[in-house]
């Protein structure tokens, strides 16, 4: 298997206990990575070292087997930063022709793949106009645009939605999943979680610099215990013990949403499963209880949950450490 | 390189660096004009100016003075222009997230320097060499007397050269000042070389009188030429004002300190600290590419 991304033992280490301490990943080629972590995880740092703006205190990075940082290696990379800023006296087409003879563009087709780019995040006509007069969200659409200019085979991905709106990010999101299809790989670093989810196939936990969990989306959520909802009628406050005492997991009451009328009675229960087969189990202990079951519900597990119980607990290096 | 050279032009014409600048020249140039027309207008007979040798070195000593104003204002002009173009050429643009994009593209962070370099260089340069020849040309047209023109290489080498070392400075200090206070240090750097030279204008003046005289100018001495170690800019304009004036060849028939006063040419600079400002100025671009290899974003 080739790989696009490879660290080993990537640290940085700025002297006042922020930075990444022993980063070891692996990115095979045309997958799409999600990089994820508390405010000051030090992900960005990591990003910074793999398209060489930093250098690291130890350890090295390769990218297609190029050292992170060289020219070889920059020549196959895209990079939309997390805090940036075209120049506000160029106009948005001009920034993307300087940033084209820097990546060595030459020809025709440059003026061609910069029209295209620019219809395609959704800037178009806008391009000609100076970028001083940009909202943040068309900065973070030229910015997409810019980091794709030289069709690169990775794309690193800081925070590219975060400015804008719901169209903006479905349009994004639809973008990145065109990418994905065209077999590009993808490093994509968000708090969206919901985008990692949908987009990426594999994810990466970094708390206070170092890597926390990481695997595959879809083992990491197969892996965090699934929630059900039962909705029931005659349930007592005994029969709850009963069926927390039987069962050996957490079983809750949900509170009734506002506007909802409820028989008596009747309840919503959540409970947390290991195996799927045990909902069967708990449907017959209800009937035998003399409950009367009227709906079962899988709630769908997401990257949000496992984030939150993945860093709950631990200390980490937030914006008021 | 070429594509980041001409970015920096368009940016200082953008900016309307280029107007407002332009703008406030020709102000001046009408300002100097008339100052200059009213100096001349004493001795523009020039059927009189011919008639005596002294009424030609009393014309000499008027257009000298009139240059020295102008040069004045041109060492002013060229010296800021040359700081202030160049003050948020890196960490300005890291602070605004204008370099994380650019230092990622496939080309190395000293072509880029060398860009920008040659952008701001070639800017002041070429409005340096536009005030140079404007204030010549006035002179000349006001007094009817102008420079020996076999100096005029090394005069106009000599005056465009402090924009070299202040773009350096400059640039090499942005990579760790932020644009304020790289322009603070800058502009006192700046000014410490007046200092220098104002230093040395003191001591020829012979102004401390009292018994410890000698020991006072010897101290004096010592600082100034500190300074000037420190900040050639100034030296290099005394030397290019020596030149002009022939200060050497005419000797005693021209005076500068009875001529110009507290703002006499004093010291001009040896060959020997040409050759120091030569490499000091090597030293600092050397120091600038590395500095911008080394730095993190």
């Amino acid at each position: 298997m080739s790989y696009a991304i490879e660290t080993f033992s990537l640290t940085k280490n700025y002297g006042n206990g922020r930075g990444c301490h022993d980063v070891t990943l692996r990115i095979p080629a045309g997958e799409a990575f999600g990089f994820l972590g508390p405010n000051g995880a030090g992900k960005s740092t990591i990003v910074k070292m793999l398209v060489g703006l930093t250098t690291p205190t130890d350890g090295k990075a390769l990218l297609f087997g190029q050292p992170a940082g060289s020219v070889e290696a920059r020549r196959r990379i895209g990079y939309l930063p997390e805090l940036f800023r075209y120049p506000g006296w160029l106009s948005g087409e001009e920034a993307l022709q300087f940033h084209a003879k820097l990546c060595g563009m030459k020809g025709t087709s440059v003026k061609s793949r910069i029209d295209h780019l620019l219809d395609e995040v959704g800037i178009g006509h806008r391009g000609r106009d100076r970028i001083k007069g940009y909202s943040k969200g068309m900065q973070q659409r030229l910015g997409l645009a810019c980091a794709l200019l030289s069709d690169p085979d990775i794309v690193f991905l800081d925070e590219p939605a975060s400015a804008l709106d719901p169209v903006g990010r479905h349009e994004v999101r639809e973008l990145l999943q065109r990418l994905r299809k065209e077999g590009k790989t993808i490093f994509l670093n968000s708090h969206l979680l919901e985008d990692v989810e949908q987009l990426c196939d594999h994810v990466a936990l970094l708390n206070n610099g170092r890597i926390l969990a990481d695997g595959r989306v879809s083992d990491v959520l197969r892996a965090s215990s699934a929630r059900w909802h039962f909705r029931v009628g005659g349930m007592t406050p005994d029969m709850l013990d009963y069926l927390r005492e039987i069962l050996i997991a957490p079983v809750h009451l949900l509170p009734w949403q506002e506007g909802e009328t409820p028989a008596w009675g009747e309840h919503w229960l959540e409970v947390e499963l290991e195996e799927d087969e045990q909902v069967g189990y708990f449907n017959r202990l209800l009937i035998e209880q003399g409950i009367t079951l009227y709906e079962t519900q899988k709630v769908k597990s997401s990257l949000d949950e496992w984030f939150l119980q993945a860093v709950s607990g631990l200390e980490h290096r937030g914006e008021n450490r | 390189m070429i594509a980041v050279w001409m970015l920096t032009w368009k940016e200082l014409i953008r900016k309307k660096v280029t107007l407002i600048t332009l703008l406030l020249t020709v102000l001046f140039w009408i300002a100097f004009y008339f100052i200059a027309s009213s100096a001349g207008r004493g001795a523009g007979d020039t059927d009189y100016a011919l008639s005596s040798f002294y009424s030609l070195v009393d014309r000499f000593r008027g257009s000298a003075i009139l240059l020295w104003v102008g040069f004045f204002f041109g060492s002013f002009a060229t010296g800021f222009l040359a700081i202030f173009s160049s003050v948020a050429a890196v960490s300005g643009e890291a602070e605004h997230g204008v370099l994380q994009s650019v230092f990622a593209r496939p080309i190395p962070r000293t072509r880029w320097y060398m860009g920008r370099w040659f952008g701001f260089v070639t800017f002041c340069l070429t409005y340096a060499l536009i005030l140079f020849v404007s204030i010549i040309a006035i002179v000349y047209q006001a007094t009817g007397v102008h420079p020996d023109w076999t100096k005029m290489g090394q005069a106009i080498l000599l005056f465009i050269s402090p924009v070299l070392l202040l773009v350096t400075l400059t640039m090499l200090a942005s990579c760790w000042l932020a644009p304020l206070g790289n322009g603070v240090a800058m502009v006192m750097l700046f000014g410490m070389g007046w200092l220098g030279t104002m230093l040395d204008r003191v001591i020829e003046a012979g102004m401390f009188a009292s018994d410890e005289a000698d020991k006072t100018s010897h101290t004096m001495e010592i600082v100034s030429g500190l300074i000037r170690l420190l900040i050639p800019t100034d030296a290099l304009q005394q030397r290019m004002l020596s030149e002009m004036f022939m200060v050497k060849e005419l000797g005693d028939e021209f005076s500068s300190r009875d001529t110009l006063g507290y703002f006499s040419i004093v010291n001009p600079p040896s060959n020997a600290f040409l050759y120091y400002t030569a490499v000091y100025f090597l030293i600092f671009f050397v120091a600038g590419l590395y500095a911008i290899r080394r730095k993190d974003f």
